[in-house]
């Protein structure tokens, strides 16, 4: 439904995106990740002819978005970064001038406008002016917008920013429900969202495709490597030189410190247990172990890992550890802004 | 088509919800109607006081009255015209909306047209209120149809010349206040670009003298329709309008 070959933008000497080629299937939702500036909004504003790509292609239901804008963009709902609402219009004058602009037929325009408003739960706001509505409203009626003319393909640039958690939800839901006869492509960086919803995801990174799979398969390929988090207490020793001195331990670092008590990150190289030998070592050395558990690389983690290569990781980046696979049912959700 | 409309439909909303419509308005007709008066008691100084008073006309109401009028009424425009102008891309490019209409399914040149027939509805609407001033002249005295109804075609070439060169302007920048300065002062260079012809040679002087966009003006009002002027008029919209189009390119690809 969505091919993109060898797509690539330059501003300047600047290379914004580089060389990204994907694909999508009809009734798919691909998810597209990356941090700040890592290229989402721009390869989404090629797809939407918004603007022209410097070289290779891109082509929706078979149009190609340069050769034939109109025809492609006649198959494509777009939610920009910034909804583009009119703030003197109406939200319901305003998706008539969209309906209208898209070519929706005269005798449709009412029904499909309703649908598209209680699709996306704006219809107390009818008649309120744009330019008076809450953010989250903003972002809503930008959705209606982008699926008022039913488009085979849905383009969601941040869909869920700026929503209330419960919103947040109702808005997964729709894209959900909606994947079956549409195609969907949206862009984050909230991480669950991404496998909450989607079935395949693209990381990018500076402009580049770092990992193209679904949610489970990213987990699962760096699964390997492993970490553990460990509480003790040493009466002030630093213990980090002994436990690095484990064979199988990568890497040692704090993680938190309260009363005397340090938890530490340590790091495994792949396919080692050595939760054993940990355990043997601290008391040995007669510490106290309070908390010793494996943890799971999250999306997060492999998120950071996989876009953030020559750091040195653990000075700048939030402990990985910090973020447990159970804070993942929190409502409000850390975004990673690489 | 249909696609064009809506464009225009919304152009013309706009206009009316932020204060520019109402501005414009009100101080187009104040203006000319101050310039109404002034050559009223002009005229009646000249015809020494026997015009509409039943007494015989000795004076042309065309030629002292309606003429100077129109020549007035085309400087009013030079000043107020690029606020007509000036919001229409820029504060499209700087509130996101142009994200919207550059990925619906419409062409440049619907956009363009939308904007372009947009801005001379509501010109259309400014001169149709002066309409009122002119039916108060026939009156008093009898005015030849000819001279005004070419006039009024004048004033429309003349400010759809105007609007094309203040749309292109405003597809150039995000800022509506640089669009309407620049839109402005291009638009005084037209004017008094046959000024500085006096002292150059008579073929850069004859040059000069037909860039100038007022000059072409003043055989509208005699009632006279000049292909050169009809040309000049055209081509001056044609080249407005297509500054836009590659300013729209333009920006597409700096993105
Ligand atoms: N018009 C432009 N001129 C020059 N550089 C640009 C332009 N637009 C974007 N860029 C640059 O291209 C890069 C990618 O930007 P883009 O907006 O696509 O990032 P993004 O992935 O959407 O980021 P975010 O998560 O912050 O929305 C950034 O470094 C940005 O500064
Ligand atoms: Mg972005």
């Amino acid at each position: 439904m969505v091919e993109v070959q060898h797509l690539t933008k330059r501003y300047g000497s600047f290379t914004a995106v580089d060389d990204l080629s994907f694909q999508v299937e009809r009734g798919e939702i691909l998810g597209f990740l990356g941090p700040n500036g890592a290229g989402k909004t721009t390869t989404m504003r090629i797809l939407t002819g918004y603007q022209p790509a410097s070289e290779g292609s891109a082509r929706i239901g078979g149009f190609d978005v340069f050769e034939q804008p109109i025809e492609a963009k006649r198959r494509t709902g777009y939610l920009p970064e910034t909804p583009p609402l009119y703030p003197e219009m109406t939200v319901f004058e305003y998706l008539h001038f969209v309906a209208r602009i898209n070519d929706v037929a005269p005798g449709n325009r009412t029904s499909q406008i309703g649908a598209a408003m209680e699709r996306t739960n704006i219809t107390d706001m009818t008649d309120r002016y744009c330019g008076k509505l809450s953010k989250g409203y903003r972002q809503r009626v930008g959705l209606a917008q982008a699926l008022l003319h039913n488009p085979e393909v849905l383009i969601l640039d941040e869909p869920t920013a700026g929503l209330d958690p419960r919103q947040i939800i109702e808005t997964r839901r729709l894209i959900t429900e909606l994947a079956g006869d549409h195609t969907i492509i949206l862009s984050t960086h909230i991480l669950p969202e991404v496998s909450q919803t989607c079935q395949r995801v693209v990381i990018i990174n500076r402009g580049k495709v770092v990992a193209v799979d679904s949610p489970d398969n990213l987990t699962a390929r760096l699964q390997g490597s492993q970490s553990l988090y460990l509480k003790i207490d040493t009466n002030g020793v630093d213990p980090v030189p002994t436990l690095q001195g484990i064979p199988g331990v990568v890497n040692v670092s704090s993680a938190d410190y309260r009363e005397g008590l340090s938890g530490f990150q340590v790091e495994l190289a792949p396919n080692s247990d050595v939760r054993r030998e940990v355990a043997r070592t601290v008391v040995t050395n007669g510490w106290g172990l309070l908390e010793l558990r494996a943890q799971q690389m999250s999306l997060e983690d492999i998120f950071l890992q996989l876009t953030t290569e020559e750091e040195p990781e653990h000075e700048d980046v939030p402990q990985p550890g910090a973020s447990s696979p159970a804070g993942y049912e929190k409502p409000t959700e850390e975004r990673i802004d690489g | 088509m249909g696609n064009i409309l809506a464009l225009v439909q919304k152009e013309v909303r706009g206009y009316f919800v932020s204060p520019i419509a109402y501005v414009l308005l009100v101080f187009f007709t104040l203006l000319f109607g101050w310039f109404y008066i002034a050559s009223l008691n002009l005229m009646l100084q000249l015809s020494g006081g026997n015009f509409g008073m039943g007494g015989p006309q000795v004076v042309n109401v065309n030629e002292f009255m309606i003429r100077p009028l129109f020549g007035n009424t085309a400087v009013i425009l030079l000043f107020l015209l690029p606020m007509l102008t000036m919001r229409s891309y820029a504060e499209e490019k700087r509130s996101g909306t142009i994200e919207l209409l550059l990925t619906s399914p419409l062409s440049d040149f619907q956009i363009i047209m939308g904007k372009f027939l947009g801005a001379l509805a509501l010109y259309t609407l400014m001169l149709a209120l002066t309409g009122i001033h002119i039916a108060m002249l026939f009156q008093y005295g009898e005015p030849e149809w000819g001279p005004i109804l070419t006039g009024y075609l004048g004033l429309i070439l003349m400010g759809s010349s105007f609007i094309s060169i203040g749309l292109a302007i405003s597809s150039m920048t995000k800022n509506q206040i640089v669009a309407g300065v620049a839109t402005f002062a291009v638009l005084l260079l037209f004017w008094i670009i046959n000024w500085i012809g006096d002292a150059s040679g008579s073929t850069a002087q004859s040059v000069l003298a037909y860039l100038s966009i007022l000059e072409h003006f003043d055989d509208f009002s005699k009632g006279v329709i000049d292909t050169k002027h009809l040309t000049y008029y055209l081509s001056f919209i044609g080249l407005g309008l297509f500054l836009t189009a590659k300013s729209m390119d333009t920006a597409r690809w700096n993105g």
